[in-house]
């Protein structure tokens, strides 16, 4: 899988509008993670559907190992939550409902966020920020962000590696220096790319003030159409719910 | 506000995000949900105070308060975090503004008050309790038990408090490692 927000473009098979990743991702956010309308059968299995949606995603991504692992997972956590919690008790019920929650609610929210991530280039990204009339304070900062966190994940672990070899680690001789040691040259190291990034933007243009036009063609086609009507009828259910027309 | 001053906004909320994020996976074990709001502060007032010292127009505090209110939307903790950061961001940028963006003492209560929405993360413990739990049921009644007893209603405004605090303390440990640190380098 491609890293984040470096999408390969030759070779990504089909392509989404950002615009409809971000609304599925918000749907995940709101009926998976939160539970939304979880008193009403028909939007508790419409969020099952929904969460499947981020595996169908990963496949048409052409990711098939993460598509063919996740999915098994899920199937398989998700058949033990409805057959097997319900007769546990005390220990047993506290460590597997911490399994269920992590797959059943974080799970598709991460898969649709590494898909979300993995196919987007930024470019597409803040077209679609600029259409939704975001402004650019915001859409700056968000995509230096998204893009900039492998690096801070990468740089951290490294970090981490040398310091453990100088005993700096939890339980180890200089235990109290763990975090200082740990950030203060994290730090130092964003701060250098921050201005390396800050140069390399400055050649391209940003923060000159003028209009800039982008040459990325997104917009809603049939595919986006298909990917969005389970969704969209998730949140009719649950409307439909609220209002007492099902049960 | 020029690109460079956007691209910093976007560097330090990465590192700070990456903070709250190991942070809030201590959350799992009941005892370390309160002790977000003394760990989040603190640790992140060290890049925080370090960001502090590139602000020098109006609105980058903000827009990062706001940044981190719509990463705690997206990642699943609903609206009032993100409610209160637009507010509490507004309020650390007229604190840091009054001080010419260069007042050091000015830059730690900014931090306290930059740090308010971790706090806001607790809101739906309190007043919405039996909606929060029915939607975490799977995490066993052990752990609901646990936290309701750790976390009575007079709770709020005591995490608010401590969220403060917090963030000053993290502002005064920010300011030493930057002493210590960043201005010998050179880039503080």
């Amino acid at each position: 899988m491609a890293g984040l927000f470096t999408a390969d473009i030759e070779n990504r098979g089909l392509v989404l509008d950002p615009r409809t990743k971000l609304f599925i991702m918000i749907t995940l956010v709101v009926f998976a993670l939160g539970g939304a309308g979880s008193d009403t059968a028909a939007v508790r299995w419409g969020t099952v559907a929904v969460s499947a949606l981020p595996i169908v995603l990963l496949l048409t991504a052409r990711s098939y190992k993460t598509a063919a692992v996740s999915g098994c997972l899920y199937a398989l956590v998700k058949a033990a939550e409805l057959c097997l919690v319900p007769h546990m008790t005390g220990a047993a019920l506290s460590v597997c409902g911490m399994c269920c929650m992590i797959v059943i609610r974080l799970m598709p929210g991460l898969l649709m966020g590494t898909y979300m991530l993995s196919t987007t280039t930024v470019s597409e990204f803040i077209a679609a920020m600029h259409r939704m009339h975001v402004p650019q304070q915001i859409t700056i900062p968000l995509s230096v962000m998204f893009r900039f966190f492998p690096t801070v994940l990468e740089g951290f672990a490294s970090i981490n590696t040398a310091m453990r070899m100088r005993d700096i680690r939890l339980g180890g001789k200089h235990a109290g220096k763990l975090i200082e040691y740990r950030l203060v040259p994290l730090m130092v190291c964003s701060v250098n790319i921050g201005s390396e990034l800050s140069a390399a933007a400055l050649t391209r243009g940003l923060g000159t003030g003028v209009r800039r036009t982008n040459i990325c063609r997104i917009g809603l086609h049939w595919q986006d159409l298909s990917a969005l009507a389970l969704p969209v009828g998730l949140y009719g259910a649950w409307i439909l719910g609220m209002i007492g027309v099902i049960g | 506000m020029k690109g460079k001053d956007l691209i910093n906004i976007g560097i330090f909320s990465a590192i700070y995000f990456v903070i709250v994020f190991i942070v809030a996976m201590l959350g799992f074990i009941p005892i370390f949900l309160p002790l977000l709001c003394v760990l989040v502060p603190i640790l992140g007032g060290i890049p925080f105070m370090l960001f502090l010292t590139r602000v020098k127009k109006f609105g980058m505090i903000w827009i990062m308060s706001v940044i981190m209110g719509l990463l705690m939307l997206l990642t699943g903790m609903s609206w009032p975090p993100l409610a209160v950061s637009v507010v509490s961001g507004l309020l650390a940028e007229l604190v840091y503004r009054s001080g010419n963006y260069q007042s050091a003492a000015k830059a730690v209560l900014t931090n306290g008050v930059f740090s308010l929405w971790v706090a806001a993360n607790y809101l739906p413990l309190f007043f919405a309790a039996e909606r929060y739990w029915s939607t975490r049921q799977s995490f066993g009644q052990d752990y609901i038990d646990t936290v309701t007893k750790l976390m009575p209603t007079w709770m709020c405004p005591v995490m608010f408090l401590a969220a403060f605090v917090c963030g000053i303390l993290g502002g005064l440990l920010g300011r030493r490692l930057m002493k210590k640190h960043f201005e010998k380098a050179g880039i503080a």
